[in-house]
């Protein structure tokens, strides 16, 4: 039984098959479930117009790549990802940071409440705008988001590099994800620390939001401290080596 | 000159909304699917451009062919017939758009044609509008409470049911029978509601009999109702008690024939239910002893003049929408540019839509809200 458990997991390599065999006869140490995947396990395929192609309309290399997927293993979907037309990938990740604890429900909720104020806000301020003005008001709470983060990325950041015993903040270049991290987690601290006690999140989010998407409020003003800080160490640029 | 000189009898007419679990199974009486005999089965055929909106405003010219079409309530209107009672997630929607717009579906209709042929010669029948969580229920309720107010009927519209029998702030013992508790902020609130929604008939209605309140105030007999709910919100301890007069004399008087009236309890299981309310010994109150809800069931029994025999109450299912209403309210959000995700308006949008929230008016609600 026990051996027919570990024919259906991961293996790694020989070593590690014969050291979990040992530690597999225990009874109570027997482990079935894990992350870590073997390399030869291909990732799942998520896509609705794949699947849905009936079989005439295949190619010969599309009819090849798909009977070969049938004999490959593949690894589990997970739960979020989804073939919905209305999923977006920086939501999904925002909605990831807003988590605490795993309560995923209750982060999916506070985002769908944040984007309906959101909405909310903006018919409100189009219905009581005139036609001219009209054109300008934004409507979509998506694009506001998505621009809202765009607007509070920082264009370079700063390391704590050791040099003689000192720790100094050089100026260093980010990676695109790296600039979409930071600007997402300013925004959600902001979000959790400066308000009043009493105010919801989505509430204070639909306002940060709404000001960081007219280039004004306290997270952009953190990114323009954070570029004034690397303007003001550039000398120290040299202690980087990366 | 009465306004129903023609009319003798009992001229009242209950509504009930009925929350039911989803856990439980409930079946649709065959009473109600075989009255509906006028109502041809429309097959629901697909247009490309399904027509949303009509502009027949008044609910007593609504037939099949408005069927899955939405009408709008005048503003100033909706704010004297709905002072409460509109769900609040409607209320945010009308704060939004503008416009109060209302779907005419099936059961609404089935029930109007009920009203508009009511016999008031007979003895008052009860209706009982049952079904899921979020299926319409409240606002298939408004729906007639417009129609009934477009016609002069007198409106006596309980918004919840459940509000009065849990989360009370105050509890005082009832200054009429000790065994009884008062709520004075939930009898206060209604009677201003009531008030607002009533105004025209205050005057003209009398009461029948003398009422102590206190050493100093008493209402003389043949004074007007409009009195009474004075004296209910502004002594606020005596608010219950007022509501419990009002309710008796609307009972008696009824009969008269000098007005219609229609009772329409929303939530109306929380009648017969338990309460969250405590005693200060931390014992359970029964919902008997709650003054509001005794003479709210005694206006809601069957014990009126002119009728022996027990009423058995006319239920009437509300479902999810078919599709032709839910094309129609898609068109709807459409048109008020409500769906503002770039994929929402697209064929894969509206399938994706319809499945995830099954049809269901609510859920379809609350997921175009975030899109």
């Amino acid at each position: 039984m026990a051996a027919s458990a570990l024919r259906v997991a991961p293996q790694w390599s020989g070593l590690v098959l014969s050291i979990r065999r040992a530690v597999c006869r225990l009874p109570g140490l027997t482990q079935v479930r894990c992350v870590r995947y073997a390399p030869e396990f291909k990732d799942p395929l998520i896509d609705k117009n794949y699947y849905q192609k009936p079989v005439t309309e295949l190619t010969e290399e599309e009819k090849y790549h798909q009977e070969v997927r049938t004999t490959q293993l593949i690894k589990a979907a997970p739960s979020t990802h989804t073939s919905s037309v209305f999923a977006d990938p920086v939501i999904s990740k925002f909605t990831n940071m807003m988590m605490k604890g795993g309560n995923k429900v209750l982060a999916r909720s506070l985002m769908a409440q944040t984007l309906e104020t959101l909405k909310r806000k903006q018919f409100e301020k189009y219905h009581a705008a005139s036609v001219e003005e009209q054109a300008n008001i934004e409507r979509n709470p998506y694009k506001i988001f998505h621009q809202a983060l765009k607007n509070c990325e920082p264009v370079i950041g700063l390391e704590s590099i050791l040099k003689g015993g000192h720790f100094y903040q050089v100026p260093v270049p980010l990676v695109d994800r790296r600039r979409r991290f930071l600007a997402m987690k300013w925004m959600i601290t902001e979000c959790r620390e400066n308000k009043h006690r009493r105010t919801l999140m989505p509430e204070k989010l639909s306002h940060e939001l709404l000001e960081a998407f007219h280039n004004r409020g306290p997270v952009i003003k953190r990114k323009h401290n954070m570029h004034k800080m690397a303007e003001a160490n550039r000398a120290l640029a040299h202690y980087r080596w990366w | 000159a009465s306004t129903g000189a023609m009319l003798k009898g009992i001229p009242r007419l209950f509504f009930r909304v009925h929350k039911l679990d989803p856990g439980c199974s409930f079946h649709v009486s065959s009473q109600a699917s075989q009255s509906i005999v006028h109502l041809e089965n429309q097959v629901p055929v697909e247009h490309p451009r399904a027509i949303s909106r009509t502009s027949e405003s008044d609910p007593a010219k609504h037939g099949e062919q408005h069927e899955g079409q939405h009408y709008s309530i005048p503003l100033q209107d909706l704010k004297m017939v709905f002072p409460h009672g509109l769900p609040p997630r409607f209320v945010m929607q009308v704060k939004t758009f503008g416009e109060a717009c209302l779907m005419i579906r099936k059961p609404a209709l089935e029930l109007l044609h009920y009203l508009k042929n009511t016999n008031f010669a007979h003895p008052a029948v009860r209706y009982l509008l049952y079904g899921e969580k979020g299926t319409g229920k409240t606002l298939t309720l408004c729906h007639a409470i417009h129609f009934c107010a477009k016609h002069d009927w007198m409106i006596l519209h309980i918004p919840d049911a459940h509000l009065w029998v849990k989360n009370c702030q105050e509890l005082l013992p009832s200054t009429y029978n000790k065994q009884r508790f008062d709520q004075p902020l939930e009898a206060s609130t209604w009677l201003k509601n009531f008030r607002t929604t009533n105004e025209r008939f205050l005057s003209k209605i009398k009461v029948q009999e003398k009422y102590v309140w206190n050493k100093r105030e008493s209402t003389e007999k043949g004074s007007p109702l409009g009195e009474v709910i004075e004296q209910g919100i502004t002594r606020v301890r005596n608010a219950t008690d007022a509501v419990g007069i009002v309710l008796k004399e609307l009972k008696r008087q009824s009969s008269m024939g000098m007005f219609h009236l229609l009772v329409a309890v929303d939530g109306v299981n929380a009648l017969w239910g338990r309460t969250t309310l405590k005693r200060e010994d931390k014992s359970l109150i029964a919902p008997e002893e709650l003054a509001l809800v005794h003479n709210l069931r005694k206006m809601v029994k069957n014990d009126w003049e002119g009728f022996d025999d027990l009423d058995p109450f006319l239920p009437i299912l509300i479902s999810n929408y078919n599709p032709k209403e839910f094309e129609s309210s898609f068109q709807y959000y459409l048109e008020n540019s409500w769906l503002q995700h770039e994929k929402a308006p697209t064929e894969e949008g509206k399938k994706e839509l319809l499945f995830l929230s099954n049809s269901n008016p609510g859920q379809l609600e609350r997921l175009c809200a975030c899109l």
